[in-house]
């Protein structure tokens, strides 16, 4: 998946423009700008005595907007740095990665989509998975057993020796467990199987270590 | 991996709706305190749970969830599956105030839940700074008369217990002085004992140390009776300012629909755990007032609060506070 | 003197009980490993072991507590030279050239260097708040809206001065950061600022998920493009420890930020936000080749350091003797100890004067324990940079997003690590730092709300920054430093403070 490509191809151009990333740059800066002042267009400015909400943003957004103005001038004065390459694989995968664990770590609704809360026993194999995919080094075997190894660390520390109120697991899950069974209870039977999965896939799975799955083949599923 | 996260979508979809109230509750109870860990609120709760979970027989964990005064807690609370385990503590600003500083709020204060009861309640106290040219509340008021440009009000934010107290003291003396806002009463109290503004009301848990090591001065506290924690200060009533009666209040409620012998095991635990002398002592030191039998039951919780929504909402509207 | 002596020997008679000793020990210890987790900074580390100190007597409670802190202050350095990730504002400093001495392999040396500082910083710092807790609490007083903006603006006017490369970048950046200090609900009048109308937006925009987004899932984008990089981190690894050389560059930095970061810390509001900078700025300024700040040099660690840690331990002050919180953390502190039946004020020096006296003697205990776990962890830590990056990398985003989601339990705060992880992406792209936005972030809510207020107080009277000393003072030095920064000849000599 070449996931890669290059900057809007102006590093070898030779014309009026003599730092492309100047040009970049400031076109953000004033776009940032721009937006500030269309946001707080309806707040108040108010007085020196009793300054509204609006003053200082209002102003600031007027500077990172000159600051943006000068950098485009300077373009085209002084030589300067020309874009970098950008690659959209990396970022993709770790958004999508972080935007999984988002929407599946508690019940997440958003229009007539909703998901149940799943808790960390699903949000960090999800997390880890997709993230790994971001570099296109990715084994799904080793990324696998990170996620089931590290996933019961979380669920232990976090849940069991912290006590923190972080969802560990779908709650319906519990119902699958003998009624007298403890909350954490099953929180550690899960954390053990995980582990056991972990080092079934681990040994099961040894002789096949050269073997470099097809990443593209992958990316999109799971 | 898509197979099992399937089944277990499929698992979680059927959400245990199935609890059984007879053995409520089989599994730990999340309270939601809806402000940050360590201030006045999480710290009744943090106080009344601890009891309350060994009656209980399971833990009550808390879960901190701050933002907007208070209501971003509440609002994730009150959508919460009414299964009794999923509790909240409100307070005056979130059951009270509310309605009238946040018109987009997304649950009503008066319909949305089930009371549990009530857990303590916090006196305000009026303070001002050492050098004010006054020294009691009569003096004080006759001061504002004349002064009340030059004065400075500090308060700790839009939709704080202090601000929406110090508005409706205000309301009833009748004064607008410049109110100078403050992110929490820590950096409010700072500069009252600094001098740099005028006065303040707050929560006596907040203030009472400062009263006590002399940096500011407290004009009257407004509760019906003395605290134990300040005995010099005098209630507004004797200082001539009877209206003037309000409390931060902390009581514990569920979402609407959570079944009533459910409700009722929750208030048996919360009863005995205000008559702890431990609990007791504990909320005592504080500052705290212990609610009365009617305020401990779920009516009188109720009660309490369709009165202080109709209270805040006229006070507050009328001072164009708003928090959106 | 005799006074002090015998109040420092009540302290350790109490700090010094085996049970202190071991709630020292575990506090630190349990601070250090969840402080270490990216995104975990000081606060929500308390915030989430508050609980298990319930168990404890007070004294014990809040020993172990403050433990917490420190291990949780040194455990988030620990991240922002391993992985760039600062937990909190203070360790974006440490993060810039710790990073660089990771990334040459020298890792070890770094966190060695950093974790001597501190001990450093902390032993003078018990000593500063044993003999001079009481007198300095009217620093505190002295600092009013007025004078904390003009303090503020001296912090910001520190990253206009050192910021080069393009001093034009680094000014935008700046500018960026306080606009988005000012995004959330206006302190004054309530109203929603940019906040899109979403309700998670009106308390701003949290420290932990900026700085987390644009410098920890920025790196991470950015290291997946550069395969190079990031494998020189873990080919060469060095030595463990600083040597003789280290030290001798790195002792007097120290010392000079020891002292810069204990006077910050004593300002009321968070004034110990500056302490690292602050300290950055003036080992920069003093060295003979300032071009290898940014680059891995040793000083641009052990100071910030040391004043990171001498800063962290003189903000006790305030709330020891006045009983007012300067900072989140220590608002923290305060329900921690009314939880436990202590009310903190003025009083509690007096009533309580074990609790007080064996809190202090604690804190240089609880330094002392830092050092022993973490010189021992530093080959430990070292190592987790030998996993190949193609592993170690996921494991930080779930670690990340955990720890995110742990502070508040909103999926909406670990949503905003995404976005600005790729906003910091952008900007790296386009040739902007993010470490002056980070300043300018922390400085700017402070700085708006106290120029408000001052306004306020003064009746809209901009004199009000003139006339009182203090306030005159600093604006005074802000300009000075100001006209040094754009006198061209100088600048010349100007290097980048705040470069990858």
């Amino acid at each position: 998946m070449p996931a890669s490509h290059e900057g809007s191809g102006v590093s070898g151009h030779r014309g009026p423009v003599r730092a492309p990333q100047g040009i970049a740059g400031g076109i953000l800066l004033i776009a940032l700008a721009a937006l500030a002042l269309w946001l707080t267009r309806d707040l108040d400015q108010g007085t020196l005595n009793a300054m509204g909400p609006a003053m200082l943003p209002r102003w600031l957004a007027i500077g990172v907007g000159l600051s943006g103005l000068a950098l485009i001038a300077f373009a085209f004065i002084r030589d300067g740095e020309p874009l970098e390459r950008w690659s959209l694989r990396g970022p993709f995968f770790v958004i999508l990665a972080i935007l999984a664990f988002a929407v599946t770590i508690r019940p997440f609704s958003l229009g007539s989509l909703t998901i149940p809360g799943l808790g960390v026993l699903v949000a960090g194999p999800l997390a880890i998975i997709l993230g790994g995919y971001a570099t296109n080094e990715a084994r799904f075997r080793d990324l696998l057993i990170l996620a089931l190894s590290l996933t019961p660390f979380c669920m232990v520390l976090f849940g069991d020796l912290l006590n923190l109120p972080i969802p560990i697991f779908p709650q319906a899950m519990a119902s699958l467990f003998p009624a007298d069974w403890s909350q954490k209870a099953i929180m550690r039977l899960m954390a053990a199987v995980l582990v056991v999965a972990a080092l079934v896939v681990f040994f099961t799975t040894r002789g096949s270590r050269k073997t470099a799955i097809d990443v593209a083949d992958h990316s999109g599923r799971i | 991996m898509k197979k099992i996260a399937l089944a277990l979508a499929a698992v979680a979809g059927l959400a245990a709706t199935g609890a059984q109230a007879q053995n409520y509750p089989t599994r730990p109870i999340t309270m939601i305190v809806p402000f940050a860990a360590g201030g006045p609120t999480d710290v009744v709760a943090r106080i009344v749970t601890d009891h309350m979970s060994r009656t209980l027989g399971q833990q009550i964990v808390i879960e901190n969830v701050a933002g907007a005064g208070g209501t971003t807690g509440i609002t994730r609370a009150a959508q919460s599956q009414p299964d009794g385990y999923t509790i909240m503590m409100g307070h005056m600003g979130t059951h009270g105030a509310a309605p009238a500083l946040y018109p987009n709020l997304k649950y009503d204060p008066t319909k949305d839940f089930a009371a549990i009861g009530m857990a303590a309640g916090t006196p305000i106290v009026i303070v001002a700074k050492k050098d004010f040219p006054a020294n009691d509340l009569k003096g004080f008021l006759d001061y504002m008369k004349t002064n009340a440009e030059k004065v400075n009000m500090a308060h700790a934010g839009v939709g704080s217990v202090s601000h929406s107290t110090g508005i409706l003291f205000n309301s009833i003396i009748k004064v607008k002085p410049t109110m100078v806002a403050y992110r929490g009463t820590g950096p409010a109290l700072n500069d009252l004992m600094a001098n740099t503004v005028d006065y303040m009301t707050d929560q006596i848990v907040n203030v009472a140390p400062q009263i006590q090591g002399g940096n500011i001065k407290a004009f009257a506290i407004a509760t019906p009776e003395r605290s134990p924690v300040l005995p010099n200060v005098p209630t507004t009533k004797e200082a001539g300012l009877g209206d003037y009666q309000v409390s931060a209040w902390n009581a514990v409620f569920a979402p609407k629909g959570t079944p009533p012998d459910v409700v009722k095991k929750l208030n048996e635990a919360l009863v005995k755990s205000l008559d702890d002398e431990n609990t007791k002592k504990r909320l005592l030191e504080l500052g705290g007032v212990l609610p009365s039998a009617e305020e401990k039951t779920p009516e009188g919780l109720q009660k309490l609060v369709d009165s202080e929504v109709a209270r805040w909402t006229p006070v507050l509207k009328a001072a164009g506070a708003s928090a959106e | 003197m005799s006074d002090l002596l015998s109040n420092l020997s009540l302290g350790f008679s109490v700090a010094l009980t085996l049970q202190n000793i071991l709630l020292a020990f575990l506090g630190c210890l349990v601070g250090t490993l969840i402080g270490v987790l990216p995104g975990v900074g000081p606060i929500a580390t308390i915030a989430m072991l508050l609980p298990i100190t319930f168990g404890f007597d007070p004294t014990g409670a809040l020993i172990m507590l403050a433990g917490i802190y420190y291990g949780a202050q040194y455990g988030g350095s620990t991240t922002a030279i391993l992985v760039n990730i600062p937990g909190e504002a203070t360790s974006v400093v440490t993060a810039l050239d710790g990073h660089q001495m990771a990334r040459q392999g020298r890792a070890g040396v770094a966190l060695g260097v950093a974790a001597i500082g501190s001990f450093f910083a902390g032993t003078v710092a018990t000593l500063v708040i044993a003999a001079l807790g009481a007198p300095l609490t009217g620093l505190a007083l002295l600092f009013g809206p007025t004078e904390y903006f003009s303090l503020m603006v001296m912090g910001l006017v520190f990253a206009v001065v050192l910021a080069r490369g393009s001093i034009l970048k680094a000014i935008a950046m700046i500018l960026v950061g306080v606009l988005l200090s000012t995004v959330g609900l206006d302190l004054e009048t309530g109203e929603e600022r940019m906040t899109f109308g979403l309700p998670f937006l009106s308390d701003g925009i949290d420290f932990a998920v900026l700085a987390m987004g644009i410098f920890g899932i920025a790196e991470i984008m950015r290291n997946l493009d550069h395969t190079e990089h990031r494998d020189v981190v873990r080919q060469s690894i060095g030595r463990l420890l600083p040597n003789k050389d280290d030290f001798k560059q790195a002792y007097k930095p120290a010392i000079r930020g020891t002292i810069i970061g204990a006077i910050l810390g004593i300002l009321p509001g968070n004034g110990a936000v500056l302490g690292p900078f602050a300290s950055y700025t003036l080992e920069k300024k003093l060295a003979k080749d300032p071009r290898r700040f940014g680059r891995g040099a040793i000083e641009g660690v052990a100071g910030p350091e040391s004043a990171n840690n001498a800063g962290a331990q003189t903000s006790f002050i305030p709330l020891l003797t006045l009983g007012i919180p300067p900072n989140a953390v220590m608002a923290l502190m305060v329900g921690a100890m009314t939880i436990h039946g202590i009310i903190p004020g003025p009083q509690v020096m007096t009533k309580n004067p074990n609790l007080f006296w064996g809190m202090i003697a604690s804190m240089w205990v609880g330094n002392l324990m830092l050092l022993i776990i973490n010189l021992p962890l530093v080959g430990m830590w070292v190592r987790l940079l030998k996993v190949p990056y193609r592993l170690l990398f996921p494991a930080i985003l779930m670690f990340c997003c955990i720890g995110i989601y742990s502070i508040n339990s909103l999926p909406t705060d670990v949503m905003f690590i995404a976005l600005f992880g790729l906003v910091g992406y952008t900007l790296m792209k386009f040739g902007f730092e993010p470490a002056p936005m980070l300043l300018g972030f922390v400085l700017g809510k402070l700085m708006e709300e106290n120029l408000r207020r001052a306004l306020i107080i003064s009746r809209g009277s901009l004199e009000t920054f003139i006339e009182r000393p203090v306030s005159a003072g600093l604006l005074a030095v802000s300009a000075i430093l100001l006209v040094i920064a754009l006198l061209p000849s100088i600048r010349k000599g100007r290097d980048e403070v705040f470069t990858e």
